[in-house]
């Protein structure tokens, strides 16, 4: 008789969400957190976008520990010492049902996690899964750092983080590449929140999220900047062979993205409150594992579900989403007494009907397309050299004509027209 | 130990009890520059090393004597919030046979948090033969609550500790950091109350089963009522900041202390004013100056 219906391994969204939703089906749950508490460990660098919440919790928002409602979505082109922005802002976004939040994820998962466990999961925190227990090939529960730590489940759920050593066990993951990967670096800055308003022209609990292309110099990456009740996140994500062949530190180019005419004005005068440091799982749908294996499930970071799409940076809500369907399909499993692989392929019907693989699948080019040389180098410059000189006042010299100076930048970028033609299309095959 | 070994009051009627103090708080406090407040966390409290340094000293007595036939349980006793008691539970699983909570809510004098602690542990109550403290706590603690525990219960104290050694059961050697890396040995008989440091023991990690059992004990809660009287925040006025003075001149120590003291150099003669408001603001300010207390170039 396993100890267990359900272990869930990581406390983080995806886990939480398994978590919440096999106990709800009336399973047995275990939910496994290495931290002293849920999000203790977890970082992002990003928004939160609640709207796979309104099935799971309805009117989250009312009780969610959210610290900004973004209301401004600003996508950044940086060059040298230039900047284009375009800048989008939308008042409903600050209305109930919301878009997209800031939050701190300490607060936040510790809230999310808080709800499997009113529906009846047990939480163990400080509790590290080394490794799995299995009958044969099939998995049937996991080896935990605790005295006397083996615990018996019919199904296991990974939910334990990018690097996701469980699912490696298993055999579900291929030999990693480190292409696939970024590593993300963010610091948080203090700021008091009438500055913040100030700085960025929102009100109350209205927030914004900028973007950055073209501000990790040689290194394929991004920045972004956003604003929480009184502080600010500012980081950049990079990616991991270019970063270690480039040899310079993240946190140097961290730096000079603070210092740059764009950036400094709106952190000045903040206090750094944290330096943290996270791999992200960049590649999307390309480096997905196998999802199920016999007795075991993968899902959240884990799973590498986490879309890093270039106008679309998104992770914790298709953590939530996977982790969710992981949950229902565990439960499922359980009460069909077939948690076989066959049996728990609930989980990817369950995947493919919804946002999580179909939103990955579509967008599956995109990762490569944001680290190509023409999006992180050409792009930004060409971007900021028309504005440059088409609001650049030559009297008495006339003014250029738009084409003119788009094919004089395209030039001295070296893009020729074909491959932005072809590039432009890759793209609109990519995102349209 | 079994629990079915303690009575409903939680006496040893044959056997030894100790008693574990811990204090729930603050363990990387927010202080604000500008008011000095401190920000309390659930998540970033917790217990300080030397709280369970004192939880594992207590399990490690109680298993020795154990060990030697005498049937000893281990209580750990905490004043602090209701937040505490997802925390507390996990002694449980660590093999704390009772875990109290006496509710207090808010931030009290050392003193105050001693005397509540008191009040469970008196014989009627807890009945402790030991009473293991860690020695300070991590919110900027005085040490002085195991003093005032000693205090209020008429035990023997020994604090500070930096080890322990089970000997006898109801007995212990102890010992203490001195002056000039010297160390003192103590022996230490029923019933004393004792503080450790945080290096004294690792607290030990529980099992498994341990920790899943622990989730469904209970913590058991007292609300004792103790008149305290209203504290008032004092306000203090004023004080100038200190002076740099040279050193004082003097071929020997005491012409010197002479002239640091001003003891042979002329005072200035009491003088009562009656002036106006303004007036009389002018005239401190002119007499603060004439001290030195002022800069020169604030207006006078």
């Amino acid at each position: 008789m396993p100890d267990f219906d359900v272990i869930v391994v990581g406390a983080g969204p995806a886990g939480a969400a398994a978590a919440l939703e096999a106990a709800r089906a009336g399973r047995s749950v275990c939910l496994l957190e290495r931290g002293p508490y849920p999000g203790s460990k977890n970082m992002y660098g990003g928004v939160i976008y609640g709207r796979v919440l309104d099935t799971l919790i309805p009117n989250w928002w009312e009780e969610a520990p959210i610290q900004r409602w973004v209301t401004r979505r600003s996508t950044m082109l940086m060059a040298g010492d230039q900047a284009v922005t375009v800048d989008y802002r939308c008042s409903s976004w600050g209305e109930a049902p919301y878009n997209g939040a800031t939050a701190f994820r300490p607060e936040f998962d510790a809230w999310l996690a808080s709800k499997a466990e009113a529906a009846g999961a047990v939480l163990i925190c400080s509790t590290t899964a080394t490794g799995l227990l299995r009958d044969g090939t099939r998995v049937v529960g996991v080896r935990t750092d605790r005295p006397d730590g083996d615990l018996t489940a019919q199904v296991v759920i990974c939910c334990d983080g990018v690097n996701s050593f469980l699912a490696k066990e298993a055999g579900l993951y291929p030999p990693s590449d480190p292409a696939n990967y970024t590593l993300g670096v963010k610091e948080t800055i203090l700021l008091p929140r009438e500055v913040i308003d100030e700085r960025f022209a929102v009100r109350g609990d209205h927030g914004v999220d900028i973007e950055i292309l073209g501000c990790t110099g040689e290194v394929p990456g991004g920045g972004f900047l956003y604003t929480n009740a009184e502080s600010l996140a500012v980081g950049l994500v990079l990616s991991l062979p270019k970063l270690a062949a480039c040899g310079r530190r993240p946190e140097e180019m961290l730096a000079e993205l603070k210092a740059h005419s764009a950036i400094a004005p709106l952190i000045e005068g903040g206090q750094v409150k944290e330096y943290s440091a996270h791999v992200i799982p960049e590649a999307g749908y390309k480096m997905m594992p196998e999802l199920i294996g016999d007795g075991i499930l993968v899902a959240g970071d884990a799973a590498a579900m986490c879309l890093a799409a270039g106008i679309w940076l998104e992770g914790v809500n298709f953590a939530i989403g996977s982790g969710a369907a992981a949950g229902q399909a565990a439960a499922r499993a359980v009460q069909r007494r077939d948690t076989s692989s066959a049996g728990l392929q609930d989980y990817r019907r369950r995947l493919d009907s919804n946002f999580v693989m179909s939103d990955h699948r579509k967008l599956r080019e995109a990762p490569h397309l944001v680290m190509s040389d023409l999006a992180q180098q050409q792009l930004p410059r060409i971007a900021c050299g028309v504005m440059e000189q088409l609001f650049t006042v030559t009297n008495p010299d006339p003014k250029p004509g738009l084409r003119k100076i788009i094919r004089g930048q395209m030039k001295l970028n070296n893009l020729k027209l074909r491959d932005a033609i072809s590039q432009g299309m890759k793209a609109l095959r990519t995102f349209g | 130990m079994n629990p079915a070994d303690l009575n409903p009051a939680g006496l040893n009627p044959a056997g030894i009890n100790l008693v574990a103090c811990v204090k729930w708080a603050e363990l990387r406090p927010e202080i604000d520059p500008l008011h000095g407040s401190v920000e309390a966390s659930q998540r970033s409290s917790g217990f300080s090393s030397s709280d369970f340094a004192a939880v594992e000293s207590a399990l490690r007595l109680a298993q020795a004597w154990s060990d030697q036939g005498q049937t000893c349980g281990v209580t750990v006793l905490c004043a602090g919030p209701e937040g505490a008691e997802d925390s507390l539970r996990d002694f449980f699983a660590v093999g704390a046979t009772r875990v109290v909570r006496v509710h207090l809510a808010e931030q009290r004098s050392s003193a105050q948090v001693a005397e509540l602690l008191a009040s469970a542990l008196m014989p009627s109550q807890l009945n402790a033969q030991f009473v293991i403290c860690g020695d300070v706590s991590s919110d900027r603690g005085s040490g002085s609550v195991p003093a005032y525990l000693a205090h209020h219960l008429g035990m023997q104290q020994a604090l500070g500790l930096i080890g322990l050694e089970s000997t006898d059961p109801g007995s212990l050697h102890a010992t203490r950091r001195l002056d000039g890396g010297r160390r003192e040995r103590l022996l230490l008989m029923t019933a004393a109350v004792i503080s450790v440091e945080g290096s004294v023991a690792t607290l030990r990690r529980s099992s498994l089963a341990a920790t899943l059992a622990a989730k469904q004990k209970t913590v058991e809660v007292r609300k004792q009522q103790i008149d305290w009287p209203t504290e008032v925040n004092r306000l203090r006025p004023w004080r100038p900041r200190a002076r740099v003075l040279a050193p004082p001149a003097g071929d020997d120590a005491l012409s010197r202390i002479l002239e640091l003291t001003g003891a042979q150099s002329g005072s200035t003669a009491a003088r009562t004013l009656r002036l106006d408001p303004e007036q009389a603001a002018e005239a401190v300010l002119e007499q603060l100056a004439a001290w030195g207390y002022l800069d020169d170039s604030l207006p006078t």
